[in-house]
């Protein structure tokens, strides 16, 4: 650690060194302490070099960056999951199949209906007397029809 | 009698210091992962600035593997984030908490990769994070390094994870034992084969090179 690497962070993380997260707390305080001052016991003196060669760059604001994104595309996901789950439980499908077959039932009768509909009131004309109404009988002059019958 | 009563006071003294020294920085964490709760990414952002740093270098140490360690700690703070709730500051310490998930995280990481090496998924095991100690530069300051980073590389999983939770994490002992799942004699045990392990390591390769 550099001297404007610790200036660095003291602005960040303020100056009392000792409530510092790990391991920057123990790079500032072998800082402070200098490299001249050799370490109390060997111990002590291992777990220095351990430090010093496990250390190694790191991007923080990139991880930041790269975990909030992870979260944002979790929860797109959350929801995706959520729906298709939904969706694909035994008791929605039965209860869409059902929906789906009433649909399909009542647009059945509804067009029947209506074309049956339309039968009636053509047959109920031709009962009455009146087909040119009905469009069974096509009676128009010109086409010899009339003459036939 | 006096010297049992002095010999008590340094040790209340320098309880009562860490104590104190101990406080602001849970606070803080604590103060953080109620945010996180609640739903705040900026307090998320936060927490990934004051402890991504030490999780990523302790998972690449101890993976082995940059990009491994990149997801595992990514995962981790995933994991944080929707876990923040759960999160009890009178059982666990923040940090001891963060560096648990971690090295959960870790320990699955590896037996994916095994799993992967042992299908042939992957040809190679690459493993930028221990680099041969012939590949660094000549200067023999970093080339000592080079070494040590090897001896942390070489050493058993078990005493690996407790030397960079102690090294790295900065926790104590009771603390890397409840990370680790295990009994405080055990941590203690740990620890003091892989330094043994670490110089013997160290001292072979000083060793080599004289001969050369």
């Amino acid at each position: 650690m550099t001297e404007d690497e610790f200036a660095q962070l003291t602005r960040r993380f303020g100056k009392d060194v000792t409530a510092w997260p790990a391991p920057y707390r123990q790079q500032a305080l072998l800082l402070s302490a200098g490299r001249q001052d050799s370490p109390s016991d060997r111990d002590e003196a291992l777990d220095r070099l351990v430090l010093e060669a496990a250390l190694d760059d790191t991007d923080e604001q990139r991880l930041a960056s790269q975990v909030l994104a992870r979260i944002d595309a979790d929860r797109g996901r959350t929801f995706g999951t959520r729906l298709s789950s939904f969706l694909l439980r035994p008791a929605t499908m039965t209860a869409c199949s059902a929906l789906l077959f009433l649909a399909l039932a009542a647009g059945g009768y509804q067009l029947a209906a209506s074309e049956g509909n339309a039968l009636d009131a053509k047959l109920l004309a031709l009962a009455t007397g009146s087909p040119a109404n009905t469009g069974l009988l096509d009676l128009s002059p010109d086409d010899g029809t009339e003459n036939a019958l | 009698m006096a010297i049992v009563t002095l010999g008590f006071a340094a040790f209340a003294a320098d309880i009562k210091s860490r104590i104190v020294v101990e406080k602001p920085r849970q606070r803080e964490d604590d103060d953080l992962l109620g945010r996180i709760a609640a739903g705040s990414q900026g307090a998320l952002a936060q927490l990934i600035a004051r402890h991504g740093r030490g999780l990523r270098i302790f998972a690449a140490r101890y993976l082995g593997n940059a990009s491994d360690a990149e997801d595992v700690v990514q995962d981790v703070f995933v994991t944080v984030w929707k876990n923040a709730g759960r999160f009890d500051p009178r059982r666990a310490r923040v940090s001891t908490w963060l560096y648990k998930i971690t090295a959960n995280r870790c320990i699955d990481q590896r037996r994916r990769r095994f799993l992967r090496n042992f299908i042939g998924l992957d040809d190679l095991d690459c493993d930028p994070a221990s680099e041969a100690p012939d590949a660094e530069a000549r200067v023999s300051d970093r080339q000592e390094l080079s070494i040590v980073r090897g001896g942390i590389a070489a050493l058993p999983q078990r005493q690996r994870m407790a030397l960079l939770l102690k090294v790295v994490a900065d926790l104590d002992v009771p603390a890397i034992a409840e990370v680790m799942g295990t009994s405080t004699g055990s941590v203690e045990q740990l620890l003091v084969r892989a330094r043994r392990g670490l110089r013997n390591h160290v001292a072979a390769h000083e060793g080599r090179e004289r001969n050369v």
